[in-house]
């Protein structure tokens, strides 16, 4: 098996005509990259940039809003993957603006590491409501699905806020300004959907991608590839992590959500509607569906209600327009001790990966233009 | 959130497995690997509970040497 190192070797080998700019999609990935110090290991010319890789940050604010006021006005248990906790939505200062806070005021508010653990508590609390609410990308929602699919207790409902990855990268390549030159595809929603999701990259856009695992190897390899593909002028979809991603994916797990949930344009947080970006359930699970089931509490006086926090710039973190310590908060008003935005609370946020990895500071940085 | 473990199916009780890492048991679902036949001893990439993938050994090896690596560095960064 080829070293990470011997993958750098390579890397450094080549001759490249001109600067390039590689985004990755998947916060595991950029976690990777920071931990292996990947970014200072490249020779000059390359550029890795996180794009949208975190389900968390771009999850609606009204969604977040929405939990919240399940929790404290209609008094249901509310679950969540834990990163979901301390997303702020955008509140007067005073009142509560996060599960976290609303499990402080009396709400009951539980974090969970699995769709299963949802199932169990409504399980045990048979005479209580359960609300599970639910973000993620694909390899989450699929896990949603399945759960639905094996049969789930009367008092659980979902608040679903499920979005597909490659939606928001055509949004890029179909804007004026992608903002990168190569694409490093998320490996995890490829085991679960098929790398085949992203064939559109290259076939349509001539922009190389390659699918990538979380280890340096398979990260240098995805970025050798799609150099490679840059310098020779020639672009296709590479798969570099094929333990895992296989043709057509996971062929149960797409045909559960299928089944399960329907493909609808949906909104993300700062960035706003992208076509056929997200699930909702199907009619046939009506009756699990928490936004059929629950008043909306969507109220539109209230102030920047859908945005990302005043001042935080988590919304062009998430396109891979700016460089996380790019922004005036990072390190300064935001760290993940007091995290203004989601880029700074969940763990596949890149703000949060970068101050993990060592970035304390934000810098006035000017991004180049993509050459292409 | 699409991190996901490798870990070693011990048994398997319909479409529950009990599945062990690191001295670690844990009741993972294989509802979404119905596709493929999974037994004793083999290892599945596990996602929030739910296998999503089965995976060679050696492939489950590499990526705990990540995690490994991944833990030591979360616990810097989160004591720095």
């Amino acid at each position: 098996m080829t070293t990470a190192q011997q993958w750098l070797d390579r890397i450094s080998a080549l001759r490249l005509p001109r600067p390039f700019k590689v985004m990755n999609v998947c916060g595991g990935h950029e976690r990777s990259i920071a931990m292996a110090g990947l970014r200072r290991a490249l020779p000059p010319g390359i550029e890795l940039v996180p794009g949208p890789g975190c389900p968390v940050c771009v999850c609606p604010e009204e969604a977040v809003y929405q939990a919240i006021r399940l929790a404290l006005s209609e008094k249901v248990i509310l679950v969540a993957f834990g990163d979901m906790l301390r997303v702020p939505v955008n509140v007067p200062k005073g009142e509560i603006r996060s599960l976290e806070e609303a499990r402080a005021a009396g709400g009951e508010v539980l974090p969970i590491a699995s769709p299963r653990e949802a199932v169990e508590i409504a399980r045990y609390n048979r005479d209580r409501r359960v609300v599970f609410f639910a973000a993620g990308f694909e390899t989450t929602t699929a896990p949603v699905a399945a759960m639905l699919m094996e049969g789930v207790p009367d008092n659980l409902s979902v608040l679903l806020a499920g979005r597909r990855t490659w939606p928001a990268v055509a949004m890029l390549l179909e804007s004026e300004t992608p903002g990168f030159d190569a694409l490093v595809a998320p490996g995890h929603v490829s085991t679960v959907m098929g790398p085949e999701e992203w064939a559109f990259v290259p076939e349509r856009h001539g922009i190389p991608a390659a699918v990538a695992g979380f280890t340096a190897e398979s990260l240098i390899a995805a970025l050798h590839s799609v150099l490679r593909q840059l310098i020779e002028g020639c672009c296709f979809l590479d798969n570099c992590y094929p333990e895992l991603v296989r043709p057509g994916g996971n062929s149960a797990a797409r045909r559960q959500l299928d089944a399960v949930m329907e493909v609808v344009d949906a909104n993300w947080r700062g960035i706003g509607v992208i076509p056929a970006s997200g699930f909702a359930l199907r009619e046939a699970f009506r009756a699990h569906d928490a936004t059929r089931l629950y008043p909306s509490f969507a109220d539109a006086a209230r102030k920047r209600a859908g945005q990302m926090p005043p001042g935080c710039d988590c919304a062009r973190v998430v396109l891979g327009r700016i460089y996380p310590d790019e922004c005036v908060l990072y390190g300064r008003a935001c760290t993940p001790r007091t995290p203004v935005g989601p880029c700074m609370v969940s763990d596949e946020g890149a703000c949060r990966i970068w101050w993990s990895s060592g970035v304390r500071t934000a810098r006035k940085r000017v991004l180049e233009p993509s050459a292409s | 959130m699409c991190l996901a473990i490798p870990m070693e199916v011990v048994a398997i009780d319909g479409m529950a497995a009990r599945c062990r890492a690191k001295g670690i048991e844990r009741q993972v679902s294989l509802f979404l690997l119905q596709d493929e036949p999974v037994a004793a001893g083999d290892f599945v990439m596990v996602h929030v509970g739910y296998a999503i993938q089965k995976v060679t050994p050696q492939e489950a090896r590499s990526a705990w040497e990540l995690y490994d690596e991944m833990l030591a560095f979360r616990s810097e960064g989160s004591h720095a």
